[in-house]
């Protein structure tokens, strides 16, 4: 199947939070107490029964406020550091571009918690599973759009293959280019191109998004050099202890050992 | 019956035996998580989650029994300091020892010069060995108390926890070996659990250690 694509369009969302909603009610996820955390944001952070909330930043320029509204949910990147990351390969990719962890197989050790570079999984501490947006998988892959989607009255959320959808998104940007020079695609080529692309009217860090999403260097240091060095001088370690009980054998060492020890028992010791 | 000496006080032959079976326990328990394919070998204590339970409850006895080990006034106290001090303090007499290394360890025998209680050998697996402990008791820590989510601290504990464990499983077989495989060196394995080991080995592996101290608490 095609890899799909999901287009957030940021300058046509009113901030409804219609999409947060949607996705409970689609993926079955009870509603939790909201407060004010600034602006009109009421939810913090994701959290294992929130997988799609709205931050809301408030700028002011010349006399005049924007919102920088940004409805977040997990990114679904090509090459996740949260799969990297994961103790027990329960998280994987499918070939329509979504990152999903099987739940049979999570043992909750919130590896992909701490290398997520957005913040993304959360650990239910009811079920000691990792949990996160799905991307509403069973929809899409069966041709209907994301609940979030689906729900979102100003049009800003955009689903369908990638094909289409990334001319469409870059010649909106285009579009508000020729007002506004800051607006940009964020997330088509950070972390090996996320399913989840971002169109923002400003710097990413003006939504409280990194700049530069990475890898942490440590976790390519932990998987790629850490293990594989490990596991080099546990072998090497195994095989001259191997080694040396071969040639102490036949250097006759073991024979004279128990020669040794009988005349030290005659002359009893030094 | 060969003479003996004394190495081992009760309260050395505790931390080592504290370590020791707090190592292989906490290795055991904590492969499941490092490798995947070892998750099976788990459901042996109740599966995974009781491991990473298990994990945690040796982790803190471990701590505490090696911290307990080192406070007081008793002889087994004031010998395991006396042993960090010794380690730490690596001479040349200790670098010539340690060169030979190689050629003890395949069976071989080069002269070198009369060592202390503790051999160069000996020193440079124990430096080593205070190293590791004190990065994987920390790492470990961190990875179990920190606050959930992506800071530096948690991510650089994981490859921290996980290079300490497994050099220090390599550092582990090498150490069965001289201990217990080994023509030569393996007449101390009984130092380890009795204190006692043959005098004549303690001469010629220990000669500065047992004309100074260990000669003194010759039986037999």
């Amino acid at each position: 199947m095609a890899r799909k694509m999901v287009f957030i369009d940021t300058s046509l969302c009113t901030g409804c939070k219609a999409c947060s909603v949607a996705c409970k009610a689609w993926n079955d996820l009870p509603a939790e107490k909201t407060q004010r955390i600034s602006s009109y944001q009421t939810q913090a952070d994701f959290t294992p029964n929130t997988w799609t909330y709205v931050r809301f930043r408030e700028e002011y320029k010349d006399n005049k406020m924007r919102f920088n509204m940004l409805k977040l949910q997990c990114f679904h990147c090509a090459d996740p550091a949260c799969m990297k990351a994961c103790s027990s390969n329960a998280i994987y990719k499918t070939e329509t571009g979504y990152t999903l962890v099987d739940k049979e197989k999570c043992i909750g050790c919130g590896y992909c918690v701490a290398n997520c570079p957005w913040g993304v999984p959360k650990i239910d501490e009811a079920t000691n599973k990792m949990s996160k947006c799905t991307g509403c998988i069973d929809r899409v892959e069966s041709g209907i759009k994301p609940a979030c989607a689906q729900t979102c009255q100003p049009g800003a959320i955009h689903f369908g293959d990638r094909d289409e959808i990334m001319p469409q998104a870059q010649a909106r940007v285009a579009e508000l280019q020729l007002t506004n020079p800051k607006a940009h695609l964020y997330g088509d080529n950070l972390m090996g191109g996320t399913t989840y692309v971002y169109l923002l009217q400003d710097r990413p860090d003006a939504y409280g998004l990194p700049l530069n999403p990475t890898t942490p260097i440590s976790l390519t240091l932990w998987k790629d050099i850490v293990h594989p060095l490990g596991g080099i001088a546990i072998g090497a370690s195994a095989a001259a202890i191997t080694v040396g009980v071969i040639v102490n054998f036949v250097r006759g060492n073991y024979a004279n050992r128990a020669k040794i020890i009988a005349e030290s028992h005659d002359e009893g010791g030094k | 019956m060969a003479k003996e000496v004394y190495r081992f006080s009760a309260g050395e032959r505790f931390v080592h035996w504290c370590h020791g079976v707090a190592f292989l326990l906490l290795l055991f328990t904590g492969l499941g998580v490092l490798v995947t394919v070892f998750q099976p070998a788990m459901n042996i204590f109740g599966g995974i989650q009781v491991t990473r339970n298990i994990h945690r409850v040796v982790a803190v006895l471990f701590t505490l029994g090696m911290i307990a080990g080192f406070i007081g006034k008793g002889v087994g106290a004031r010998q395991m300091r006396r042993w960090f001090k010794d380690v730490i303090n690596f001479r040349n007499d200790d670098l010539a020892h340690a060169k030979n290394f190689g050629i003890e360890f395949f069976g071989g025998h080069k002269p070198f010069p009369p060592q202390g209680k503790f051999n160069g050998g000996e020193k440079l697996n124990s430096m080593f060995t205070i190293l590791g402990t004190l990065c994987i008791v920390i790492s470990g820590y961190i990875m179990w108390l920190a606050p959930s989510g992506p800071s530096l601290l948690l991510q650089w504990a994981y490859p921290i926890h996980a290079a300490c464990a497994l050099f220090m499983t390599a550092l582990l077989i090498a150490h069965l070996y001289l201990g217990i495989l080994h023509p030569d060196s393996n007449q101390a394995l009984k130092g380890i659990f009795t204190g006692w080991v043959p005098a004549k080995f303690a001469y010629e592996h220990y000669e500065k250690w047992y004309n100074e101290e260990a000669k003194e608490t010759i039986k037999g």
